[in-house]
């Protein structure tokens, strides 16, 4: 395995996990802070639904998914028509990543906004702004490093993903192998020193994104 | 550039956009192919620019449900027909758009230092042999290795012996790295073998005839049926001879 496929492979990998953390992170915030300030019927059930991608076994995830997505599930009609076809690209890696990063995003932010006293809020809704604009410019800036955090958690996250991925994306080289993936295929070809350069990879990336992390949106949180 | 822009950049780099799928073809090759097929789709290139061929490889029945889940594969090379029948059933291989494209035969492997002898089938029974490597019999190695060792009347006794692998390469790595006693493998993955050592050859009269097939998937395409005229072509034929694979 050369350098060139290392940096496709890591290239791949960070896209995936980029485009996996833009899609869930407005979602989080928007349903992390709902979570925080309204008190609601079955919110226990809601948040136990919101962790569920967390605790399933990621392969089941994927199998959802695929059912979901494919060309036998309930949606394929669906798919058909609109001319997407999603199951084995690097979409359906960066959506089996998204959820299965979506309840830590979204946990995380739902810590950043439970830690904004309400009456900041209150405040802002006294002098004048309107509830959105009291979260855009009070609440949300008051959260950000949380935020930012439950972002980086599911950054990380995204870009270890391996079980979702293999079922819903494949492992193509040149499309769908991540890291994660790229490791289980060359540890089942036997190629261990590719699998150790892959793992090495992945630790420096996963070592660097949890550091910058505690450094800077830990470290000194308000 | 913003945040937004940069993102929308990355999407569209990763994107599969129609243009770079016309010039790209996706063909599926049972594991044991790995080196000839790779060979034989960098030719193929060579004489069909600007054609780009990804290649990905998997135990064939592993293929053969991503086929069925939807995976963009062009051409598929299966390690077992009957595989390639059910997806012919199926409808997701079309009547005629396949070609049988090399045999290949069954050897045991023994792990490095090994120290029961190894000579025959029935030595497979001997207390020394605690850990046999084979996938599910989904599997074509792990199917026809079955088939074997039903034949000689031995599946019943070694089933507890058995440890389940991903693949047939993989079946070779497990005993590559001590990690089993012994594998039946094909002839052609055990030339790869860094440790084990090959025990016997299955002679291949007692084994069911491997033979690899490759069929054009789903639509056709004047870059797909070329591919696969090309798999069963004579500069295939030499580069499969090269690898220790027979013209079917």
């Amino acid at each position: 395995m050369s350098a060139g496929d290392i940096l496709s492979i890591a290239g791949l990998t960070l896209c995936i996990g980029a485009a996996a953390t833009a899609a869930v992170v407005p979602v989080a915030v928007a349903l992390g802070w709902w979570l925080v300030r309204h008190e609601f019927r079955g919110k226990a059930f809601v948040r136990a639904l919101v962790t569920l991608p967390m605790v399933l076994p990621p392969v089941a995830v994927g199998l959802g998914l695929l059912w979901l997505l494919g060309r036998r599930g309930p949606l394929a009609a669906l798919w058909e028509a609109a001319g997407v076809d999603l199951v084995f690209t690097a979409w359906a890696a960066a959506l089996a990543a998204a959820v299965v990063g979506f309840p830590l995003a979204t946990r995380a932010c739902e810590q950043a906004f439970a830690a904004v006293d309400t009456r900041y809020e209150q405040v802002a809704g006294s002098l004048g702004l309107s509830p959105l604009a009291s979260f855009f410019r009070v609440t949300l800036p008051l959260a950000r490093r949380g935020v930012l955090y439950g972002a980086l958690l599911c950054f990380t996250r995204a870009i270890g993903e391996f079980g979702a991925t293999a079922v819903v994306a494949g492992i193509i080289p040149g499309r769908t192998e991540t890291l994660a993936l790229g490791i289980w295929s060359r540890v089942q070809l036997g190629e261990d020193s590719a699998a150790a350069a892959l793992c090495a990879v992945s630790f420096a990336l996963g070592l660097a994104a949890m550091w910058a992390g505690e450094r800077w949106l830990r470290g000194d949180a308000p | 550039m913003s945040v937004h822009a940069s993102i929308a950049g990355i999407l569209f780099l990763i994107a599969p956009g129609p243009r770079a799928v016309a010039a790209e073809l996706v063909a599926a090759g049972a594991v044991s192919l790995r080196e000839p097929l790779t060979a034989i789709a960098r030719e193929f290139e060579s004489r069909h620019p600007p054609t780009r061929v990804l290649l990905t490889f998997g135990a064939s029945s592993t293929l053969a449900a991503q086929v069925r889940a939807g995976a963009p594969v062009d051409v598929f090379v299966s390690a077992d027909p009957r595989i390639v029948d059910r997806l012919e059933a199926e409808g997701l291989v079309a009547a005629g758009a396949r070609r049988d494209v090399a045999l290949n035969r069954l050897v045991v492997v023994a792990a490095p230092g090994l120290r029961t002898p190894l000579h025959g089938a029935e030595d497979l029974l001997a207390p020394g042999i605690r850990r046999i490597a084979m996938p599910a019999a989904a599997v074509p190695v792990g199917r026809y290795a079955r088939e074997w060792l039903a034949a000689r009347g031995l599946l019943v006794a070694l089933e507890g012996r058995l440890v389940q692998t991903e693949h047939a390469r993989a079946t070779l790595a497990a005993v590559d790295a001590g990690h089993a006693d012994a594998a039946v493998v094909y002839a052609t993955d055990a030339r790869a073998a860094r440790a084990a050592r090959l025990a016997f050859r299955v002679p291949d009269t007692e084994h069911t005839r491997i033979v690899y097939t490759a069929a054009r998937v789903g639509r056709a395409g004047p870059s797909a049926d070329a591919l696969l005229a090309f798999l069963a072509g004579e500069q295939a034929r030499r580069l499969l001879e090269a690898a220790g694979f027979k013209a079917p």
